[in-house]
């Protein structure tokens, strides 16, 4: 079924599925629904991007896909397994055998190194130091940073923090990696260095990138666009190969 | 392992500094209030501790050694008839009342009569044999150096004691008393101090020196309760010389004190400590949560935050022994009473740990903020 081959796959295995979930918070009397009785697949292989206005709810649906908060209703389905089923020690262990995530934010321990930043989730991990130390010089090179991984992240520049968060998120070898807004606080050089990183990891690990972003230079590399607003899902697009952001031309609704 | 804790600690010690100083001052703190106690009540048991005796017998119940009755004079055969005991020797304690040859009124003065013998045990480790030796004059004492200001003498001078005139032939180190001054003299010139006619035929105590030092405990228990020579208790010398001295620190309240501060000390330790490590805490916060994120389970990272306690417990600990030792030399050289012994030390140094791990359980609580989905907002 599966072609081991760069060339994107035709019947690409779901490996993340949403199943009419909904989550809405409570600020004071006013409850406000976030998402409404959303359903989504997600394929492996592939660098999914949902892009919509900040508010729509892409963040909390990105927090609920990865298993860092429960939905209100319904259903997430995760490499067949259905989170709601774990609890709480159990999310964590999934999250810790499965899953990468990059923030906005680097969130990077200011007193270690580069190579030390990656192989830290590695101990955790249950690796022998020499297989962490292996993995995480690996990772380092993948994503370029294979140079400077002796230095701290006062000594790096913005993109280079956020590559060597990439390579922390890569490190694990994880099947589902998640990037909340990966480039909003990169210049445009520094920001389709990342966008390339992904969109690589995605075609030469198979892994399934689900990247949350309002960056329109996003679009373009990606395999998949959701458009989200208010809490649902406009249009699901394959987006055509071009570096410039594309007006959706395959809509459908989820 | 990345030894995060540890590079943390070093690459933000500023961060963690007031911390590390809370601990070391917490346990320098303690370290010389109790040296401090420890050194002047210690005095309080001057008398056994500056004597060779292993055994003491005196009055039963006597709470302090200062606060001795005469026994029966009988109690010195019934020593030595102990084949343990190689020697037995009379010790004479008299309250008596001091008038110096310049005007300082009256002072309150302990006269101690010991046996003047180069071997004698009494005073054995505070007055060396020539200083002993000057003592068999008639009507001879030696004071201590510290308190000829307050008995108005100089060496030679002479002075009343009891009415009977004495002279001062020699000045002694180390003999300071708590709530009066030590005054040593002969066994006859203390018999020729002692006013109370009920004490012809008796002495405050008798000391013995055994052939096992080590056997103490037993014939002590062996000889005490013999009932043939009137009423009379027998201790070990570290026994009788640990009850005069808690008597000291506990009749006086300096024992309350003591625990006192270092409740509060404790407690303001833990207060600076524990904020320093929750601040410490919550400027990782982002980095503890996209640890979450990745799986790393809460309890690893409360080790993480519990291996910085321990370790600004360990500096702060070191600071306080290198500090400590200094001040404890310093406070020797210029002859205040300090005393610190192994296990007290081990005991300040604890309680100091103790307050970086009960300070690291406070700032545990606040990885609670570590929420990975904070992240994503």
């Amino acid at each position: 079924m599966n072609h081991a081959s760069p060339v994107p796959q035709l019947k690409p295995t779901v490996s993340l599925q949403a199943r009419n979930v909904s989550k809405s918070f409570a600020s004071g009397d006013i409850r406000s629904t976030v998402l409404h009785d959303l359903t989504l697949d997600v394929h492996a292989g592939e660098l999914t991007l949902i892009s919509g206005p900040s508010g729509c709810g892409k963040s909390t649906l990105l927090a609920i896909l990865s298993g860092l908060q429960r939905p209100d209703g319904g259903h997430v389905i995760a490499l067949d397994q259905d989170l709601n089923q774990l609890d709480s020690r159990a999310v964590e262990r999934f999250r810790l055998l499965h899953t990468g995530f990059v923030f906005q934010g680097f969130n990077l321990f200011p007193a270690l190194n580069a190579l030390e930043q990656v192989e830290l989730p590695l101990s955790y991990l249950g690796l022998s130091p020499t297989e962490a130390r292996r993995r995480a010089i690996a990772s380092l090179e993948e994503v370029g940073m294979g140079p400077r991984m002796g230095l701290r992240p006062s000594e790096l520049s913005g993109g280079e923090k956020q590559r060597v968060a990439i390579a922390r998120a890569l490190a694990k070898e994880p099947d589902l990696l998640f990037a909340d807004e990966p480039t909003s606080a990169l210049d445009a050089a520094n920001g389709q260095i990342v966008i390339d990183i992904l969109h690589r990891i995605a075609r030469t690990h198979g892994t399934t990138v689900l990247c949350v972003s309002h960056d329109p230079r996003l679009v373009g590399h990606s395999d998949r666009v959701l458009a989200m607003e208010d809490g649902r899902i406009l249009s699901d697009r394959v987006p055509s190969q071009t570096s410039t952001p594309t007006s959706g031309l395959e809509g459908s609704s989820a | 392992m990345v030894a995060l804790a540890r590079k943390t600690l070093i690459y933000e010690w500023r961060r963690f500094l007031p911390a590390i100083v809370a601990v070391g001052f917490a346990g320098l703190l303690q370290l010389l209030q109790v040296a401090l106690v420890l050194g002047i009540f210690g005095s309080a048991a001057v008398y056994i501790t500056g004597s060779s005796g292993d055994l003491w017998a005196g009055y039963p119940g006597t709470q302090s050694v200062n606060l001795g009755r005469s026994i029966d004079a009988g109690v010195e055969m019934r020593l030595r008839m102990d084949p343990a005991v190689t020697a037995v020797e009379p010790f004479h304690w008299v309250d008596a009342d001091w008038r110096g040859p310049s005007d300082t009124g009256g002072v309150s003065v302990f006269v101690s009569g010991i046996n003047t013998r180069p071997d004698g045990m009494l005073f054995a480790r505070a007055l060396p044999p020539a200083l002993r030796a000057r003592l068999n004059e008639p009507d001879a004492v030696i004071v201590d150096r510290a308190d000829l200001d307050n008995l108005g003498v100089g060496v030679g001078d002479s002075a009343v004691i009891n009415g009977h005139r004495v002279r001062v032939v020699g000045v002694s180190n180390g003999l300071r008393a708590l709530g009066g001054v030590n005054v040593v003299a002969s066994l006859a010139t203390a018999a020729t101090l002692d006013t109370d006619p009920s004490n012809t035929n008796r002495m405050t105590y008798f000391v013995a020196k055994l052939r096992n030092p080590a056997d103490a405990e037993d014939v002590a228990a062996r000889l005490r309760g013999n009932t043939a020579f009137g009423n009379y208790d027998v201790w070990t010398a570290k026994d009788f010389a640990r009850r005069s001295q808690l008597y000291w620190i506990f009749d006086t309240g300096a024992g309350a004190g003591v625990l006192f501060l270092a409740g509060i000390v404790f407690l303001v330790g833990v207060v600076i400590t524990s904020q320093t490590l929750v601040a410490a805490v919550i400027g990782s916060i982002r980095e503890y949560a996209t640890l979450n994120a990745l799986g790393v389970g809460v309890g690893a990272l409360r080790k993480v935050v519990m291996e910085q306690a321990f370790w600004v417990g360990a500096l702060g600990l070191l600071g306080s022994a290198v500090l400590g030792a200094f001040a404890l030399m310093f406070a020797r050289s210029r002859s205040v009473p300090v005393a610190l012994g192994p296990w007290v030390t081990v005991a300040c140094l604890s309680l100091c740990m103790g307050l970086a791990i009960v300070s690291g359980l406070a700032a545990m609580r606040s990885l609670r903020r570590a929420d990975p989905a904070t992240l994503l907002r």
